[in-house]
């Protein structure tokens, strides 16, 4: 028990420092919301009388001189009450709101991959893990270039290839605008043949690491007496590769996937960018071009709430399954 | 790169940004984006294109900073300010107006059988309900109205000011918009609800909103007739570049800012075609009031005056602007529409657009400077080096002052070009701390200078160096503008005689001092497609400002286009 409390314990404190920084480290950005605003105003042609400046300071409650210490109690206060703060860049939708219709396009769209990518790169590591000196090896050099590749370039090949010189599939956006929105077919169907591009392009960057770490992994567990034990026992093959090998090797990229669905809220802000898909790295960049504090740290926290709690799960998980890291010293 | 959002400026001028991530969402709209989006294409919808990047956010809440549109759509205003022209406003839901004599009190005329979206009339009481309740929340006064309104019967107002408030006018009867007394009265904080249901008495309604396009619809009971476009949709797109080239493979109508190549549109982008007003004013900002804190060799109008001589104004036209700049004045003034008002005292007109090195280094030589082992100015072993603050990605801007440092090398100033984030650029502008920095100024509500003179050049709009001054940045003012400034607040716009000693006035003291050094007046260009929609403004007939982002005026040019054939 005592495992678990400390455990509990050692995350309440990262959290509550994690939060701290994400209060403080948009306040050191130059600049403020209102300016911000203004220059935008001004900027779209529009006529910004002096007097806009003093409506906007009143609306966004910004001129107020309280020191940052009162103003990180109640941002505090407000966390404990559920309570986000008003966006600035989209004045006055609540922070929460803002998070709340983006959150889901990346959760789907980034967890699906990485959960696609997870499941392929560990299928295909077993095999060239297995099969070692074949020719499956050569998979390894591949999908590491490819892993190499940085995300926006090869999303800009595949848009390059498959949107404009075959057009197979759409360019832009999370699905057709003339749909609404909703659990009807159309619309699914529609969001699904827009994200498949973007979702392909997490897919090819990230399935190098899985294959990798799965296939080494294996090539090590074959060697194992309890192996040669099962194949000196007569096994079928296959049943030796999944039941025996497998089985143990897969131990760490577990780990490395629950940590990794962690980042997935965080999502991937330069394929959504590129692809102009409604999820939240691009609101991450929104709030950040507009000193919008309160949207800024609604996106930080969700992130690193998720991360943390995706620590924590492997954490309990692993006392549970490998007792020998409960055991002091 | 990618991070710098076309947010303003972007939509103002539609900076180039040089970007991995625009070449995407190239290649995806020259693909004919094949999945989709093909809605709207031949049902006589037009598709525009606002800047805007990144999804919307439900907002019809004419007063709030962050709305999506309505000015002018769906909410109207009693006239319509052209400013392009100085002409008379065009009624909307005023017919006539008039001032008393010393400009404290107008009575206006409203239009009669005008009904909100909802059935219910629009009268007198809904017009003194709005300008009362911008008056009682100073967060949705962004006109600055500080008059009181009383309803004479159903269709006469009258609005009474302390103070002689002529040059108000035009932002009470151009930029109020006129909302429904029944039922904005039950709202609590107008300024805090995004009104998702809009009613009002415009030639548009909301039809649909999605996060990546909003949908308005034609006001059958428009009092004016149903307009001939029946749906507008507003695209969100990732950014300019975007826009650009969804323009290029026949996806948006009609986008403002700059594509490569403006003068070849009409070849380009068959059934396209560009029109560039000249609006805004391309400037040095300088930070140049020592006494309120500047510091640096510009605060010397020696050196700012040298530098406006030293500049190759064709050159920069042709390398950073593509030829869409033309000439300024010294006295800003816009030399095409406030013609009637440039200053005959000035002593250029026209900035000179060839430069005039041996007059830039004959002012310095005069005020003491002499040229060091480096051939760069000295004053009291300080010489004269600059820096000019651009922001990263503005690529036209950038180009622009890399060629101004080759030019002014050459006349012994030496400025360095500093690249800042957008947010660190506004900060130092508004902070005042800086030497020189790339802007523009902008116009006001009516098709009159003043205003720009009031923002920019006036003290009660500025604040020390470390105190945001919004929006005369350049920290400088003088009595002789502030005592034209407050005497041309108190004569009727129609009087042209009585004003222009005052205009005068500035003009000659803006060309002594040079706060801002004239660089080029900038053309605002928009692309329209002429093929699939008439009656878009014309050099000849420019009845608003053409530029979709410039709310009311999108509004006037969306009434008056009709589907082609």
């Amino acid at each position: 028990m005592r495992y678990y409390i400390r455990k509990l314990g050692f995350y309440a404190v990262a959290l509550w420092a994690a939060l701290t920084l994400n209060f403080f480290i948009p306040r050191l950005m130059p600049g403020n919301p209102v300016d911000t605003l203004m220059a935008r105003l001004a900027q779209r042609g529009g006529s910004v009388d002096p007097s806009v400046r003093r409506a906007y300071e009143l609306l966004l409650g910004t001129d107020s001189s309280e020191p940052l210490w009162n103003q990180y109690l109640s941002y505090l206060a407000g966390l404990a009450r559920g309570d986000l703060g008003i966006s600035v860049s989209v004045f006055p939708t609540p922070a929460a709101e803002v998070i709340r219709q983006s959150l889901p396009w990346t959760i789907v769209l980034v967890g699906l991959a990485t959960l696609i990518s997870f499941l392929l790169g560990v299928g295909l590591g077993m095999f060239t893990g297995w099969r070692r000196g074949t020719w499956l090896d050569q998979l390894v050099p591949a999908t590491t270039v490819l892993a190499a590749v940085p995300y926006f370039w090869l999303a800009l090949i595949l848009v390059a290839v498959f949107g404009s010189a075959l057009g197979w599939f759409p360019l832009l956006g999370g699905y057709d605008v003339i749909l609404d929105p909703g659990w009807n077919g159309e619309f699914l169907a529609s969001a699904l043949y827009h994200g498949t591009l973007p979702a392909l392009t997490i897919v090819i960057s990230s399935v190098g690491g899985w294959l990798l770490g799965m296939r080494n992994m294996m090539v090590s567990t074959v060697d194992e007496d309890y192996v040669l034990t099962a194949r000196a026992k007569g096994l079928r093959e296959r049943r030796v590769m999944t039941h025996y090998a497998a089985r143990n090797a897969v131990l760490p990229s577990v780990a490395g996937f629950a940590i990794s669905l962690g980042f997935v809220v965080a999502g991937s802000i330069i394929t959504e960018q590129v692809f102009s898909y409604p999820g939240i790295g691009g609101k991450l960049l929104q709030a950040v071009q507009n000193n919008d504090y309160a949207l800024m740290q609604g996106i930080f926290l969700v992130i690193t709430v998720a991360v943390l709690g995706a620590n924590l799960v492997v954490d309990l998980l692993y006392g549970l399954i490998d007792p020998r890291t409960r055991a002091g010293g | 790169m990618f991070l710098q959002q076309n947010r303003g400026s972007g939509r103002r001028r539609g900076r180039v940004r040089a970007a991995g991530v625009s070449l995407a969402a190239t290649a995806a709209l020259l693909a004919g984006c094949s999945g989709g989006g093909d809605s709207g294409r031949g049902d006589g919808t037009l598709i525009v294109y606002t800047g805007q990047a990144g999804d919307y956010q439900i907002n019809f809440n004419p007063y709030a900073p962050a709305r999506l549109d309505g000015d002018g759509t769906i909410f109207e205003s009693l006239f319509f300010y052209n400013l392009t022209k100085n002409e008379e406003p065009q009624p909307r839901l005023g017919t006539e107006y008039a001032w008393n004599e010393d400009g404290t009190e107008l009575s206006v005329t409203l239009r009669e059988g005008v009904t909100w979206s909802d059935g219910e009339k629009f009268t007198a009481d809904d017009v003194v309900f709005t300008l009362d309740m911008i008056d009682k929340h100073p967060t949705l006064n962004a006109v600055g109205f500080e008059g009181e309104a009383t309803a004479v019967d159903d269709t006469h107002v009258k609005i009474t000011f302390d103070k002689p408030s002529f040059l108000d006018g035009p932002y009470v009867l151009g930029r109020v918009w006129m909302v429904p007394e029944h039922l904005w009265r039950g709202i609590k904080d107008p300024s805090k609800d995004v009104i998702r249901e809009p009613v009002g008495t415009g030639p548009f309604a909301l039809d649909t909103f999605k996060p990546q396009a909003f949908t308005l619809k034609a006001n059958p009971d428009y009092w004016d007739g149903e307009p001939a476009v029946k749906r507008i949709r507003y695209l969100s797109l990732s950014g300019n570049q975007a826009g650009a080239d969804a323009l290029a493979a026949g996806k948006i109508d009609w986008q403002t800012g700059p594509v490569p190549d403006i003068a070849g549109v009409e070849k380009n982008y068959p059934g396209y075609r560009a029109i560039t007003v000249p609006m805004n004013q391309t400037v040095l900002m300088t930070c140049a009031e020592k006494d309120r804190g500047c510091e640096g060799p510009q605060t010397d109008p020696a050196v700012r005056k040298a530098i406006y001589h030293a500049l190759d104004r064709t050159q920069l036209n042709e390398l950073a602007f593509q030829s869409t700049s033309s000439a300024i004045s010294p006295g800003f003034a816009l030399p095409e529409r406030d013609k009637a008002l440039l200053s005959d005292g000035l002593g250029d007109r026209l900035a000179p657009m060839q430069p005039q090195v041996s007059e830039a280094a004959q002012l310095l030589e005069e005020a003491g400077y002499t040229k060091n082992g480096e051939g760069i100015y000295a004053k009291d072993g300080k010489a004269v080096e600059l820096t000019i603050k651009v922001v990263t990605g503005w690529t036209d801007y950038i180009t622009a002052v890399d060629t101004m440092g080759q030019q002014l090398k050459k006349a012994g100033i030496k400025v360095t070009p500093q690249q800042l984030s957008w947010n660190e650029w506004s900060d130092a502008r508004g902070q005042g701390r800086f030497e020189l920095l790339i802007d523009s100024l902008y116009q006001g509500p009516s098709a009159d200078p003043f205003y720009l003179y009031h923002y920019f050049y006036s003290s009660e709009t500025t604040a020390k160096v470390g105190e945001t001054a919004q929006p005369n940045y350049s920290r400088w003012s003088d009595t002789r503008v502030d005592r034209a400034l407050a005497a041309l607040k108190g004569i009727d716009r129609e009087d042209t005689a009585g004003r222009q000693p005052h205009f005068d006035a500035i003009q000659e003291a803006l060309e002594e001092e040079m706060p801002y050094i004239p660089v080029l007046t900038a053309g605002t260009t928009s692309e329209y497609n002429a093929e699939k929609f008439t009656g878009w403004p014309s050099e000849e007939d420019l009845y608003a400002f053409p530029a979709v982002w410039q709310r009311p005026d999108h509004s006037e040019i969306f009434k008056r286009l009709k589907p082609a054939g």
